[in-house]
């Protein structure tokens, strides 16, 4: 897929024909420079943003023949999202920040049960029932981990998870990410501008200049249409 | 805080204004009514009544739904006294016939009168106290002497004692008159037998017209001429009228303008929450649920506004009737509570504030969720 920002003159192209598959159950890196497009790429996969040209293909369902509603409904089932500054509601509680998308699906019965169950497993349980703006920026971020595990998605996409976080809560963040992705077996797409955090992982893919690349930057293999 | 507070501010200068204007309005009803012209009044179309008035207000008397009639009797005279040796005289002043009698049942007029008495004998007179005064302070006791010019333009002249100074709050009753006995002033015009007007008044007010019209059927032939309160005085009441209608239409104005705080108000929270709805939308909310969750906003907004701004007038428009509060300290108001006139401002009130919050809310649909993240 090509992304392409403006027109004419001003014209950017975020994204140059990339083209590649994820397995289920892959930890996947995108890794790249500020400005190469790695951002844009974790947008298109998130379907947050369309692709100029090409698509998505997730779980066998082409998502360029989706209307705006069914978009919706398959970023709630099928993705989770962990944003680099957790993104959590202030107004609400931790408990109800993780129990959101499951309301939004409208499957209330286990939801607040299941999201306690989360938020034991992240190690939040003590800060369950505190605002959402009341608690640490290493604590927001595990609340984000569990909210963007809530609906059992698929895939779950983080970008720069662990941006705003000093290297110990990093570190422990990275390992929460890794524990999950083993334990549930989803498939974890991260962004990240430094992988050395991440360790070994399944499979990294670097972007520069809107294009990307099997691999690290020293034995990277683009991966084009 | 501050949407709620411009529902609650925009009903409550209705309410206010419903108060004081239609107060003032319906105070000046009530004046009328009981001091001058009853709920229905009776006159002749051309010249004055020469059927008897006893035989008149008897008949009307007879009917269930009227408490009292009285006749009056209409002139004017020219008014003289002289205090500590001056002589000071006052002409063209409006002088009332009445049966003091029956006055005091169809009218509330005797109660106006501040000092003394209110017309008892042929020959008390009550004078309003704007007379009183232009009299050098005319008192009670003092002898006054009118001069009346009869039906056959001869003057007559005849001294009268102060009984009483009439003193009117808001000045719709006789303080620019005089006041003697109906008898008195048939002598001194010539018109004995004679009557200007019957004041009737009403148990139920909401029958004049029908009592009127079952008057001019029983009277077909008299020339007499039947009229509610609202055609008596209706140029007197269409002025205020149009003036309340205006003011009634500022206060609408007025909660339009709050309407338009709350989009502003509105706007600036889609704005404060752009990034939230993108991760809202960005976690499966569709469109048609951020809407929602704006409207369900201006929907609390219009509640609680409605409700502390109805709580607010009502207990304005209790103060006012429990404190009996005058308009400019003289006239009391005459205040009340029309509950279809709450309903229907609090009602106005609401649905112009969800009204008020569909374009932020429908802006807050418009915003695509990656555009909405980038907010910082």
């Amino acid at each position: 897929m090509t992304k392409i920002y403006g027109e004419g003159d001003t014209q950017v192209r975020a994204l140059r024909d990339v083209s590649f598959s994820v397995r289920k159950g892959e930890f996947l890196l995108i890794i790249g420079a500020s400005g190469s497009g790695k951002s844009t790429l974790l947008n298109m996969i998130g379907l947050l943003d369309r692709p100029t040209n090409g698509n998505v293909i997730i779980d066998g369902i082409n998502t360029s023949t989706l209307s705006d509603n069914q978009i919706s409904s398959f970023r709630n089932q099928k993705l989770g999202f962990i944003f680099q500054s957790a993104n959590l509601l202030s107004d609400l509680t931790v408990l109800e920040n993780v129990t959101l998308p499951r309301q939004i699906l409208g499957n209330n019965e286990t939801a607040i049960s299941d999201a306690k169950k989360l938020l034991t497993t992240v190690g939040l349980e003590p800060q369950m029932y505190k605002r959402a703006n009341k608690i640490s920026g290493g604590q927001a971020q595990r609340a984000a981990i569990a909210r963007g595990l809530a609906n059992s998605p698929s895939i779950v996409l983080a970008d720069e998870p662990t941006g705003n976080l000093d290297s110990v809560t990093a570190e422990t963040v990275v390992q929460l990410m890794k524990s999950m992705s083993r334990k549930l077996g989803q498939t974890f797409i991260v962004v990240t501008h430094d992988p050395s955090q991440f360790g070994d992982v399944d499979r990294v893919i670097t972007t520069k200049d809107g294009r990307a690349f099997e691999g690290k930057e020293s034995n990277k293999i683009e991966v084009t249409a | 805080m501050g949407a709620v507070l411009a529902v609650t501010i925009g009903i409550l200068v209705i309410h206010v204004n419903f108060v004081i204007f239609q107060g003032l309005f319906d105070a000046i009803v009530r004046d009328l009514t009981d001091y001058r012209f009853g709920n229905l009044q009776v006159t002749d179309e051309e010249d004055y009544i020469d059927k008897s008035d006893h035989s008149l207000v008897n008949w009307f008397e007879r009917i269930p739904y009227v408490y009292a009639a009285t006749p009056r009797l209409d002139s004017s005279a020219a008014i003289n006294i002289t205090k500590f040796g001056k002589r000071i005289e006052e002409t063209r002043v409006p002088v009332v016939g009445v049966d003091p009698l029956r006055d005091i049942r169809a009218s509330t007029v005797h109660k106006t009168v501040t000092e003394g008495q209110y017309v008892f004998s042929r020959n008390s007179i009550v004078l309003g106290s704007n007379v009183a005064k232009d009299l050098g302070g005319a008192q009670v006791g003092d002898n006054v002497k009118l001069k009346i010019v009869d039906r056959y333009g001869q003057d007559q002249l005849k001294r009268f004692v102060v009984t009483g100074i009439a003193n009117s709050p808001g000045g719709q009753g006789f303080d620019y008159s005089v006041v003697m006995h109906i008898d008195t002033l048939r002598d001194m015009m010539n018109r004995e037998g004679y009557t200007g007007s019957i004041m009737v008044k009403l148990n139920d007010p909401t029958k004049a017209t029908e009592i009127k019209e079952f008057f001019l059927r029983s009277f077909p032939n008299q020339d007499f001429k039947a009229e509610t309160l609202e055609e008596v005085a209706e140029q007197q009441l269409a002025g205020f009228r149009s003036g309340i209608a205006m003011i009634n239409m500022i206060g609408y104005f007025g909660m339009m303008s709050s309407a338009f705080a709350i989009v502003t108000i509105q706007m600036m929270l889609v704005n404060g929450k752009t990034k939230e709805i993108g991760v809202m939308r960005a976690i499966g909310a569709k469109r048609k649920d951020i809407l929602i969750i704006f409207l369900f906003q201006g929907l609390i907004i219009g509640t609680i506004g409605a409700t502390v701004g109805t709580a607010a007038g009502l207990g304005y428009t209790i103060y006012a009737m429990e404190t009996k509060m005058s308009w400019n300290n003289s006239l009391p108001l005459e205040v009340t509570i029309q509950w279809d006139k709450v309903i229907q401002t609090a009602l106005t009130s609401f649905s112009l504030a969800l009204i008020a919050s569909l374009y932020p809310s429908y802006r807050a649909t418009k915003l695509l969720p990656v555009e909405a993240m980038r907010t910082v």
